[in-house]
């Protein structure tokens, strides 16, 4: 038995679309305490890490621990259906392995989906020291990611003691982004050693595009030639951290 | 029957020696072929059935696994690398199943009777070379200009004029503007009309003087009097040279860092 209510429908929507970025088929793995999720995308270069705890939900009831694996964008397309202060319910019938869906409103929707078989795998956190760690506005992160794709389609982050630079070459034009330390879109920065790394701009956009839908403040920390981690600092509790692999350039 | 270290050969084997062989190849990580009529079954993220009919099966040195109908390029049935072999032969038929653990997919190939098999020990040591697509050579010559001539500066790429898009548009040492047409093969005549084309198209708003350069490996029979009466210019530009010019960025996998690794 597992079934879970939120007020609040954006608060599950924002969620699913930033989970629906790097996953199709999500794996929720469901306890008494709460869910959690851990995927990586398909061509296995970024990895989301997900919890909600269940102090979040309304309700929220679990009996036994289990695993249910969804087609997230379906349930996007529905969860898409409510608005801003519609309630949604969403309960498992383990005898039918359907999801239910109930938004409640100014009407009441109930609507029903396949669950699919669910993953067995187990991805791992990446083991990696960090010597870099910026925290940012996410809004003032997602400005400058969009500044540095106007010319490139991947950017070099690198940091020093006093900022962290965005630096994008594309084939004719370039950007170099710069945010200062103390400013009021890097908010603290701690470097053990300078550091830089280069990713690809369309799955940083992606990621920090959704997310910034359910953070206010995002932390990255990375080393030179190491994927990055951004944690999305959450309103309520619970975890929304991305990892992305840096690019290698190879002669 | 042949058998060497290198080459085993068996045609219209029974099923139980074709089995033996295929046994005896997966110990040894050869590379095997099947000719025979088989039914197929894939069970996995999808399943599918394949009815009886004569194949070609193919299993590589790495355990990957190809079912080739005798037509079209593209394999029928297929396993990636890594897939673990079981075969039997009863009762009138020899089973080949490939399992695959992550996500567990399984490929059963069912012969009822087998025309070939050959186990064979390929030796492949080459390296496999792309050279560079027409895109890549317009990156490359923005990349490193002098691929093209000694102080040319690039304006512009992919620049839409009215017929089409102009390859690559610069700027030459004395300042006159360049436009350039890059071919990746020998260039034909209509590379250098299309070329004159575009010429006209940016003289009508351009007040300045205009070069056109074709630029591709070599230029087809009697292109250089054409390019010669339509007052355009050969640049000889090798796409090799051009890729060699890109360097080469990939992303990395993710899992790369899941074990921990001195920085």
């Amino acid at each position: 038995m597992f079934k879970l209510k939120v007020a609040d429908a954006k608060l599950l929507r924002d969620m699913a679309t930033a989970i629906s970025i790097l996953v199709d088929e999500a794996t929720f793995k469901i306890d008494p305490e709460g869910l959690k999720l851990r995927a990586m995308d398909p061509s296995r270069v970024a990895m989301i890490d997900f919890e909600w705890p269940k102090t979040i939900f309304e309700e929220y009831v679990c009996a036994e621990p289990t695993r249910m694996c969804i087609n997230i964008s379906e349930l996007l397309k529905l969860l898409k259906r409510a608005s801003k202060d519609e309630a949604v319910e969403l309960a498992l019938d383990e005898k039918t392995a359907r999801l239910e869906i109930k938004i409640t409103g100014k009407y009441t929707r109930n609507f029903t989906m396949p669950t699919l078989e669910a993953s067995e795998e187990e991805v791992p956190t990446p083991k990696i020291t960090f010597n870099v760690k910026a925290k940012t506005t996410t809004q003032g992160l997602s400005q400058a990611i969009e500044d540095a794709q106007l010319v490139s389609d991947h950017v070099r982050v690198e940091a020093d003691a006093e900022k962290l630079v965005l630096n994008a070459a594309g084939d004719l034009m370039g950007a170099m982004i710069t945010l200062q330390k103390g400013s009021d879109a890097l908010l603290d920065l701690e470097v053990k050693e300078n550091s830089k790394a280069t990713f690809s701009l369309s799955y940083l956009s992606e990621i920090i595009k959704a997310a910034s839908a359910t953070s206010d403040i995002a932390t990255l920390e990375f080393s030179s030639d190491m994927p990055i981690r951004i944690d999305f600092q959450q309103t309520k509790e619970g975890k929304l951290t991305f990892f992305l692999a840096p690019r290698i350039e190879t002669e | 029957m042949r058998e060497t270290d290198k080459l085993a050969v068996l045609t219209n084997p029974s099923l139980s020696e074709a089995a033996e062989l295929m046994v005896k190849a997966f110990a040894q990580r050869k590379t095997l072929i099947v000719a025979g009529n088989c039914r197929v079954r894939y069970v996995g993220r999808a399943n599918s059935t394949l009815e009886p009919g004569e194949r070609l099966l193919i299993i590589k040195a790495d355990g990957s696994l190809l079912v080739h109908r005798p037509v079209g390029y593209e394999p029928v049935n297929w396993q990636p690398q890594g897939s673990v072999f079981h075969v039997h032969a009863r009762e009138g038929t020899l089973e080949v199943h490939a399992v695959r653990q992550k996500p567990r997919e399984n490929v059963s190939v069912v012969f009822s009777s087998v025309q070939m098999v050959s186990a064979l020990s390929l030796d492949d040591s080459g390296e496999f070379l792309l050279y560079a697509s027409e895109e890549d050579m317009h990156r490359a010559i923005l990349l490193k200009p002098t691929l093209l001539e000694e102080g040319f500066t690039p304006i512009s790429y992919e620049k839409k004029v009215e017929p089409g898009f102009v390859d690559v548009y610069g700027v030459d040492k004395a300042g006159r503007l360049v436009v350039v047409e890059v071919k990746r093969k020998t260039a034909g005549k209509e590379a250098a009309l299309q070329l004159a084309k575009y010429i006209d198209a940016v003289k009508a708003k351009a007040n300045r003087e205009i070069r056109g350069v074709l630029a591709a490996p070599s230029l087809g029979k009697d292109v250089q009097r054409l390019l010669e009466t339509l007052g355009l210019e050969f640049k000889a530009l090798d796409p090799k040279k051009c890729a060699a010019v890109l360097k080469k960025a990939g992303t990395a996998k993710l899992e790369t860092f899941f074990r921990e690794k001195s920085q």
